[in-house]
């Protein structure tokens, strides 16, 4: 049997803005914690500057994006790499699904940055496991 | 009084998720900006410059900027000179570690925390050494000329994703120009009263010139164009 592709993730490292953090947490709890072994996580510095690796990952994996605003970053460089972006995430969409974790801080989240990211992350989670086969657990 | 963007320094971090002194440079250009010199510092996420929009992308070419990078991929220096400008000064996390053992990139250790500190004076000291250059904006580098024009107003040192610096596409002679900085240059002049005609007109020029390279030939297409659109702007304002 083959193994399934790993999925890339790729959050939208901002840094001016509270949902940029809760972008990159939630893409730590995924990547490192609720399912290591069945994603990778691209840098966009690297996709920014058209590292051939990150591009190959991107290219050859299902890719799922996480931004901070409505810039779309990650979204759009994953799509400007020639990946094909799988399902991307807008943090204030998923806040609106859970505003009982309200997010603050750039530098260091608070609670319920953190508790944002984990919700995010679990619906993260459940995507891979779709595009994996529901072979986790 | 409109806020034409004064001097200040702009921070891009390479923020590189995959190791721990990505994470020391984002910390470290978060704390220039909100507690080492909040009041001459702003900065841009790094995708924004191909992301993004005009505005963005002149980003480096109008604020001196200082790229911090944590490995010798250099994303963030290399990146903002290939589609901005060539940054006026650098700093490699890497070469400030005396330390191996970071910690994780989500959690730094104490060593960790320590090399956002010092990342974070070293970039603080070239913000107060780039302030004391003299910056050409039109052209994105420094220059020997003593006083180059700037803005009183201050504005909050924050984030400048999306916002950018403000750019106006313009017809000149035929040709789209991006001019930055005329939005609110435009904004300045209506709010203390001017009105269009030819001696307002030279005076933007000579305001649109602290920003943009104006081709001596071309200048009276430049005061044709600037005429006609700041009179459109006063007839929607």
């Amino acid at each position: 049997m083959n193994d399934p592709k790993r999925v890339v993730i790729v959050p939208c490292s901002g840094i001016g803005k509270t949902y940029g953090s809760v972008s990159r947490e939630a893409a730590y709890d995924v990547t490192q914690d609720l399912r290591p072994e069945s994603t990778e996580l691209v840098p966009l510095s690297l996709l920014v500057l058209g590292d051939e690796q990150a591009r190959a990952a991107v290219v050859g994996s299902p890719a799922i994006t996480i931004d901070g605003c409505k810039l779309a970053c990650a979204t759009k460089m994953v799509k400007e790499s020639g990946g094909e972006v799988t399902k991307d995430y807008a943090v204030l969409d998923v806040y609106r699904r859970y505003k009982q974790f309200k997010p603050q801080g750039i530098a260091e989240l608070n609670e319920g940055g953190r508790q944002l990211a984990q919700a995010l992350a679990e619906e993260i989670a459940s995507v891979v496991d779709d595009l994996q086969g529901g072979q986790h657990g | 009084m409109v806020d034409l963007p004064q001097k200040k320094v702009g921070i891009v971090a390479c923020s590189g998720e995959e190791l721990a002194e990505g994470t020391v440079t984002r910390l470290a250009a978060l704390k220039v900006l909100e507690q080492l010199r909040p009041k001459d510092t702003v900065t841009i996420c790094l995708p924004l410059f191909l992301a993004g929009g005009e505005g963005d992308r002149a980003f480096a070419r109008f604020y001196p900027t200082i790229a911090l990078d944590g490995c010798d991929k250099r994303c963030a220096a290399k990146a903002t000179e290939l589609y901005s400008g060539k940054p006026a000064a650098s700093v490699l996390v890497s070469e400030l570690m005396t330390e191996r053992d970071l910690g994780t990139m989500r959690r730094l250790n104490d060593h960790g925390r320590e090399l956002v500190n010092r990342t974070a004076d070293r970039t603080a000291h070239l913000v107060d050494e780039l302030l004391g250059k003299p910056w050409d904006r039109r052209a994105g580098e420094f220059t020997n000329e003593t006083t180059v024009e700037e803005a009183a107003e201050p504005i909050e040192a924050t984030c400048s994703c999306g916002s950018g610096i403000p750019v106006q596409q313009v017809n000149i002679d035929g040709q789209v120009v991006t001019l930055i900085a005329l939005p609110a240059i435009f904004q300045q002049f209506h709010e203390q009263g001017k009105v269009p005609g030819d001696g307002v007109t030279r005076e933007l020029l000579n305001l649109v010139k602290v920003y943009n390279p104006v081709p001596a030939e071309q200048e009276a297409n430049y005061l044709s164009a600037l005429e006609r659109e700041y009179t459109a702007f006063c007839a929607k304002s």
